[in-house]
């Protein structure tokens, strides 16, 4: 006689500085209502549908990875989210911006509309959460707003780029370069599709006011 | 929610009204079906998409679980501390008041050695030590330990300790930090073994003014006792001022819980668990080894600085060296917190988050599935789970101990655990 399987899985959860931050404010702020799950540390790469042993060792190499602890820095966990989708799902909602660098020349605008393709109406109620990098370079803002409530961590960056950084919701976005004087500046702006999951960046250069200068002399 | 394509009912007009009745209720529980069907099918519709599920407030989260976590008492999570060093960092002026214990060294030589405790002797009069300003107020560090602690522990009107019955105008403490002992001590897993000092031993030369604290010395003659507090007895402890008390009395711990003459033990002092404080009658231990005491002499002039907390430490660091390997000697404790618990109930169906959005899953930048064999049969692996607000910000976290694969004949259920 073999031991029952015990498929209730139990484990220990951490609060992230998030969690800490809405549970000090002591506001009923922290109130969990909703999961993810994602695989952050997994690389598909060592599943191995071709595995000698059978089918039984294809994902042999994953299941047997040991796991890294939880961070308590919720910009660096769940990257990477599972999604729900029909079965016979050839290709995973991807999101696009149909450009991968944008180049602006001072106090020069610029919309982008965020598009899922892959899946029909992706992200089109909660929209996407765009997270512009430095703040000094050029401005974003939500042209269309969501419906409901959106994202609104900033997600895969730190505390001092957090500092220096614009996080908005919405569909669409518009993004206008600031004056710059000494020296072309290059940041990236991220797009995660708040419903799919998925993301996109895009490079974004802005050009330094080119100053005339005439034959001033000295004297 | 709109109900479309409903096929028609058929109703036969019927002079039965028992028939019609029948017709009615079978039209109505048709109806019904379908409404839930297609409900079952909107929200299966909705999941598609998503990277979100939302808890069912009622069945998947289980709030203010309440649990009673023990730990070792002493750093590392051990449960007993029998090497134990003096912090010789303290200036003077602190060592009349008490003397600091440390695990693994002495704070001035190892600054990685671990505070444990502390040790004080207090006395009603003062007695034991010496008013550094010169007599005039008695402003003795001893009359300021005993006042101390019998504010804290006693109630307003009760000056001084009684240990069984009895007022004792002069006592030893031990403190135990409160990063260790947490929320209280754990009662019944309480042990200290002294050993027998070198106070008055018929050939001592050591007259009591003496036998200060840098005089004493363990005894030589392999005697200890071990004390424990009573909380196995059904007439253990009691609610006092100082919230729970214990006596502390002859036993032991180390085969199971003991009581020495349970009808009639010896009374060595008073453990208050929430405080993290042990009070132990000095008069006890002053008693020679032979009447149930341990020699202590503590120093009793008015104007000598009797050091007498080093005795207390050299009593208990020095006990373990004279018990047999069965017993443990020294210290023994734990720590016991409640703490209060969060379940969340993360249940995973089987069409559900089958696929992913790893840039190792998919091929080239059109979002193409690496593997062909996965378009029918997705197989991903569940590493972490996130505890999200409505406004999705990420509350909480939690990492499985290894991978669990997920794929359409599979459903999990992870019960996650938050403690606060």
């Amino acid at each position: 006689m073999g031991y029952l399987n015990n498929s209730t899985i139990t484990v220990d959860a951490i609060l992230t500085k998030k969690g800490r931050e809405l549970l000090a404010r002591g506001r009923d702020e922290f109130k969990i209502t909703q999961f993810a799950l994602a695989d952050d540390e997994v690389d598909y790469d060592l599943y191995n549908p071709d595995h000698p042993l059978g089918n039984a060792y294809y994902g042999a190499a994953i299941e047997n990875m040991p796991i890294v602890e939880a961070l308590a820095d919720e910009t660096q966990m769940l990257k990477y989210k599972l999604v729900t989708l029909p079965k016979g799902t050839a290709r995973i909602p991807v999101v696009s911006v149909g450009q991968t660098t944008i180049e602006l020349q001072s106090n020069e605008s610029v919309t982008i509309t965020p598009q899922t393709v892959n899946f029909q109406g992706g992200n089109r109620r909660f929209g996407y959460t765009a997270i512009l990098s430095d703040s000094d370079v050029a401005e974003i803002v939500a042209v269309r707003g969501v419906r409901d409530q959106a994202a609104s961590v900033p997600q895969f960056i730190g505390d001092s780029e957090a500092a220096q950084s614009i996080t908005v919701s919405g569909v669409q976005f518009e993004i206008t370069a600031k004056e710059l004087l000494t020296a072309d500046r290059s940041i990236t702006i991220l797009f995660i599709g708040n419903e799919t999951g998925g993301r996109a960046s895009v490079t974004l250069t802005v050009k330094k006011v080119e100053i005339a200068t005439t034959g001033l002399t000295a004297g | 929610m709109a109900i479309n394509n409903r096929g028609p009912v058929a109703f036969n007009r019927s002079t039965n009204p028992v028939a019609a009745t029948g017709q009615v209720e079978a039209l109505a529980r048709q109806l019904a079906d379908q409404i839930i069907r297609e409900r079952e099918q909107a929200r299966a519709r909705q999941r598609l998409g998503r990277i979100f599920t939302s808890f069912d407030p009622t069945d998947d989260i289980l709030p203010n679980n309440v649990e009673i976590v023990t730990r070792g008492l002493f750093a590392g999570n051990t449960g007993s501390l029998t090497s134990m060093f003096l912090n010789s960092n303290l200036t003077a002026t602190q060592q009349t008041y008490f003397q600091d214990i440390y695990s693994t060294g002495d704070p001035a030589d190892d600054t990685n050695a671990n505070p444990e405790l502390s040790v004080a002797y207090g006395h009603y009069g003062g007695s034991g030590s010496v008013d550094t300003t010169g007599n005039l107020n008695n402003d003795t560090p001893t009359r300021a330990i005993y006042k101390q602690y019998a504010q804290l522990l006693l109630s307003p009107l009760d000056k001084k300790f009684t240990f069984n019955g009895t007022d004792s105008d002069s006592i030893y403490v031990l403190n135990f930090n409160r990063a260790r002992y947490r929320e209280k001590l754990d009662p019944g897993n309480f042990e200290l073994t002294f050993a027998q000092l070198s106070g008055s031993m018929p050939d001592s030369a050591i007259y009591n003014a003496a036998h200060t604290g840098s005089n004493v010395r363990v005894s030589g003659l392999g005697n200890y006792y071990s004390v424990i507090d009573d909380s196995s007895l059904t007439s253990g402890g009691s609610i006092s001022e100082g919230g729970l008390v214990y006596n502390l009395v002859s036993g032991s711990i180390d085969t199971g819980t003991n009581i020495h003459s349970a009808g009639a033990p010896t009374y060595f002092g008073l453990l208050y668990p929430q405080h993290g404080i042990a009070v132990l009658n000095a008069d006890q231990l002053n008693k020679t080894y032979a009447n149930g005491g341990l020699n202590f002499d503590s120093v009793s002039g008015s104007l000598v600085q009797g050091a007498n907390a080093t005795k207390l430490f050299k009593s208990l660091s020095g006990s373990q060296a004279l018990t047999p390997t069965s017993i443990t000697g020294g210290i023994q404790s734990r720590s016991s917190e409640q703490v209060k618990s969060t379940y969340y109930f993360v249940r995973v169906k089987n069409a559900e988050y089958n696929y992913s959005n790893n840039p190792s899953f998919v091929t080239g930048t059109l979002g193409q599935l690496f593997f062909n064999t996965m378009i029918n049969d997705p197989q991903v692996y569940i590493t972490t789970v996130g505890l999200y607000n409505t406004r999705k910000e990420l509350l909480a976290t939690a990492k499985l101990s290894q991978p669990l694969l997920k794929n359409y004949t599979r459903e999990a259920l992870i019960k996650i655990k938050l403690d606060f």
